[in-house]
């Protein structure tokens, strides 16, 4: 196969902890063999290309400077104004633009920081002792919240997960690298959980202080729904997807799913959806402690916002 | 959204009851205002919190919806619902940010007319003095 | 003509950075500046969550290390809480820490680090990275992602999700190890030590001895070092007492908890990456490259050099021969690389030993727990640096102050001066091409940032 022939793929992280990336990695040999499909030309964790060119001439030029490539994949929210413009940058690039993780489709856990302002943040992680000898806070670089990519360009495929599962992200890449749709879950996680459900005994919710109740001699025989042993599994307002045709990966583990897909709709707001499961079952809501938490991976689109 | 002079209050309406009187303010003449936009929905159980949340993040200022009193609810339980939704929505919007007091659960019955009107106003009027901050992205410090 | 050359982004290391070189009117370095912009803000949005939460939000700190955060913030909820591990629940989180140190470190080596000598710095950047290695020698390549593969799906058996992970709840581990999948545990295990001893000599024959060359040309800093040792003075990764070098090397021990009165964080007004200094050593603080106050560095060859020896064999063996050959404390920037190999030994090695406790297939692995007022310190040895986690909760056992100390922030301040050292060694009358500015650098990712 010619290489010129081969898309192009240009990946960028954001406000991101590179756990995307690292999920695109752990593909392992799905990942040496995506590099037959796809051209890399631009990828800050594994190869060396620059937004510019080193000496810098004197002619005027963009502050990002991003080759051109067929599949772009942005990992992170948006949290700076460097980063609206690598986003912009890269939009402008890449002709299908691939939101890769929840970050960059509903702000991830970083958007937790949405329920305060930027300058409250700023404050707390530098306490006066420590602060930087200029003194104060300069909002010059910053946005005031964590914003999804959709909220500033256009996104063409949004492949949530924290991090995606592996296979998916490879499957995305090349089924786009071969013109195709990719096809993604659209069920929530309990469609694909295989925990035994009764529909009764749901009577109140409980924090998670102790383990969930499971044959530990056998732990992976069949359990009984967490969310009917009481514990607030956000398995039925998640997208699903996550462990692939298997359980998903937080119920094997033996942990409520808390979440880190998104809401199954795009739209979706998983706190009211979570609370509305609960009080058609007579729940209690007012016993869940930290009700924002249900909101911890959905925080953009303005869901989270400051408190007073 | 930020033209906007007069604020917009959305009234989600049953079928059974509040719409039929509204229907009825309209016959007789009663004065309402006209920040108000009726949805006629079949009952006031089934408007999902997240509509609510929907509808103020679009651009409304207000959420009314209006069900039947307890026990007189065309299919039994679904005032007992929009009760329990209500609730969750009260306790939620402060968290979310959103002023509690642009959202409200009102009983009218079919023959209540003034009551819906009285609600009406009320909310109207509890809006016109402010409104919260719209959703753009604005630069920190701002 | 005074002139400014920046390196933006800093590739082939596990973040974002910039390096900013100032040149003076005679194109000598002036000035230079590593920067990591970012206000990520987990001490703040912690607060009011849940505790037992936490070991799950704050794994998104790092996505290439969230078993270290992950279980740093388990051991402080713990703290928090009062509540004791069953020693099933302990050995399984530091199997956990282990398996997670184990692809990190091939990681780095092989797909971040390895592509500079391999290819050499002069090499063109579209070739020197991992998917040149695997044009280049596709076997090694094959390998080194197969191992990867081992190692996370090792993890995935005992924890489900092995990337931002789950398992380690506070008061232990959700779920035991079922007694049938320790063969395949074991064999997976001797597979990778296998494979660890291997990378280490094929590294020394082909990597390793291009270093004399690399490191001359880079220059030298002094600084002290910060790593984790047991009652011995061995190398341990998951616990133990903190032990604080100096550069000639005398040392002083202290429990993590105590953390505060020997280290303190400053910022710097041209940052938001803050940096810790050695407060007990009372000389303040100044990355000056000549003479550097309170400056310590953390990582594979600070906690090589902290420990007295190894309680595994071969890693102990190669602790030696490493010593008789650098001595105690080393000091080169690019031995870092050198100290990570050990280490994977090290970490194979101890991974076997848990396999084979008796106690590792037990079913009772965590201890209830009960929300209450309380402050923890919970520390591991990450990748990237000794990592230190501390937590207060309200009587309802929710976060009200939180305070986090990451690997890479103890770096900073000899980041800045390795890259202060090596711009100033390379560059000569403001002559830079893209090579030399490789080698600047190499000079940060020997620290695995």
């Amino acid at each position: 196969m010619s290489g010129a022939a081969r898309p192009r793929l240009c990946c960028e992280w954001l406000h991101a902890c590179s756990g995307c990336e690292m999920a695109l990695l752990n593909s392992g040999e799905l990942f040496l063999g995506l590099l037959e499909q796809v051209d890399i030309v631009h990828f800050p964790l594994l190869m060396d290309h620059k937004y510019q060119c080193p000496g810098g001439s004197e002619t005027k030029r963009e502050k990002f400077e991003l080759p051109r490539a067929e599949i772009g994949l942005v990992s992170g929210g948006v949290a700076s104004k460097d980063q609206v413009e690598v986003l912009r940058t890269m939009r402008e690039r890449c002709q299908i633009l691939v939101a890769c993780g929840t970050c960059a489709g509903h702000g991830g856990i970083p958007a937790l920081r949405n329920q305060w302002t930027a300058k409250q943040t700023w404050r707390t992680v530098f306490p006066e002792d420590e602060r930087p000898c200029s003194g104060e806070f300069e909002p010059k670089d910053w946005l005031d919240r964590v914003c999804g990519l959709d909220e500033l360009v256009a996104v063409d495929v949004f492949l949530p997960g924290c991090p995606p599962r592996p296979e998916t992200i490879v499957e995305v890449v090349a089924a786009l690298a071969a013109g195709q749709q990719p096809q993604l879950a659209e069920k929530s996680v309990c469609e694909h959980c295989p925990t035994v459900r009764t529909g009764t005994g749901l009577t109140s919710v409980r924090r998670f202080l102790g383990n969930a109740d499971f044959d530990p001699q056998e732990p992976d025989a069949p359990m009984r729904c967490l969310l009917e042993q009481g514990f607030l599994c956000m398995g039925p307002v998640t997208a699903g997807g996550c462990g692939g045709r298997e359980m998903p990966l937080c119920i094997d583990a033996r942990v409520p799913c808390h979440g880190c897909y998104g809401p199954v709709r795009r739209q979706g707001n998983p706190l009211l959806d979570l609370l509305n499961i609960l009080v058609s079952r007579g729940i209690d809501h007012r016993a869940i402690v930290d009700k924002c938490s249900l909101l911890k991976f959905s925080g953009a689109h303005g869901q989270l916002r400051p408190n007073g | 959204m930020s033209q906007k002079s007069k604020p917009i209050i959305i009234a989600f309406c049953c079928n059974w009851c509040s719409y039929a009187a509204a229907d009825l303010a309209g016959i007789s003449r009663l004065q309402y205002p006209g920040s108000i936009r009726i949805i006629r929905v079949m009952c006031s159980g089934m408007v999902h919190p997240e509509l609510v949340l929907q509808t103020l993040n679009k651009g409304a200022d207000g959420v009314l919806v209006v069900g039947c009193h307890l026990g007189e609810c065309h299919y039994l339980k679904g005032s007992e619902m929009a009760l329990a939704r209500a609730e969750i929505i009260s306790d939620t919007l402060e968290d979310l940010g959103i002023a509690v007091e642009r959202f409200q659960l009102v009983w009218v019955s079919s023959s209540e007319p003034e009551r819906l009107v009285a609600a009406f106003r009320a909310m109207s009027e509890r809006l016109g003095i402010g409104r919260a901050a719209d959703n753009g992205v604005t630069e920190a410090g701002q | 003509m005074p002139q400014m050359i920046s390196i933006h982004p800093v590739t082939r290391i596990e973040g974002q950075a910039r390096i900013d070189i100032q040149l003076d009117e005679a194109g000598q370095v002036a000035d230079t500046r590593l920067l990591i912009d970012a206000l990520r803000g987990f001490e703040q949005f912690v607060i009011g969550r849940p505790a037992e939460e936490i070991p799950r939000i704050v794994s998104r700190i790092c996505g290439i290390c969230p078993w270290m955060h992950h279980l740093a913030a388990a051991k402080a909820i713990d703290g928090c809480f009062g509540v004791v591990p069953p020693p099933t629940g302990h050995l399984l989180r530091e199997l956990c820490h282990l398996l997670a140190h184990i692809h990190d470190k091939i990681l780095h080596f092989f797909f971040l680090a390895a592509p500079d000598f391999i290819f050499g710095p002069n090499s063109d950047y579209s070739v020197r990275n991992i998917m040149g290695l695997v044009q280049r020698e596709p076997e090694l390549a094959a390998e080194v992602v197969r191992m990867r593969q081992l190692s996370l799906a090792m993890l995935a058996r005992i924890a489900g999700k092995a990337t931002h992970p789950v398992a380690a709840v506070v008061g232990g581990f959700a779920k035991p190890l079922a007694e049938r999948e320790l063969p395949h545990m074991l064999a997976d295990g001797r597979i990778l030590l296998d494979f660890a001893c291997r990378a280490l000599d094929h590294a020394k024959q082909k990597i390793f001895i291009r270093f004399a060359d690399e490191e001359a040309a880079l220059g030298a800093i002094t600084t002290g070092f910060l790593g984790t040792i047991d009652g011995l003075g061995n190398l341990r990764l998951f616990e133990g007492r903190l032990r604080l070098m100096r550069p000639d090397g005398s040392v002083s021990d202290f429990a993590a908890a105590d953390y505060d009165g020997y280290l303190a964080e400053r910022a710097e007004p041209w940052s938001t990456a803050k940096m810790v200094y050695a407060r007990t050593w009372d000389e303040g603080f100044s990355l000056d490259i000549e003479a550097p106050r309170g400056v310590y560095q953390v990582n594979t060859l600070a906690r090589i050099n902290v420990c007295d020896r190894i309680a595994t064999p071969l890693a102990q063996a190669e602790l030696e021969a490493f010593r008789a050959r650098f001595g105690r404390p080393a000091h080169g920037m690019l031995l870092a690389h050198w100290a990570r190999l050990i280490e994977l030994v090290y970490v194979c090695e101890r991974v076997l030993e848990l396999l084979a406790d008796k106690r590792i297939t037990e079913p009772m692995v965590c201890s209830p727990a009960e929300p209450r007022a309380g402050r923890g310190v919970g520390q591991v040895e990450a990748p990237r640096g000794t990592l230190i986690h501390d937590f207060t909760t309200d009587d309802n056992g929710c976060i009200v102050r939180a305070k986090l100390i990451v690997g890479t922030t103890h770096n900073i301040a000899p980041m800045n001066m390795s890259v202060r050292q090596a711009a100033t060694t390379l560059i000569a009358k403001g002559q830079v091409d893209a090579s030399l500015l490789n080698r600047i650098e190499m000079a940060v990712r020997a620290y695995d940032p």
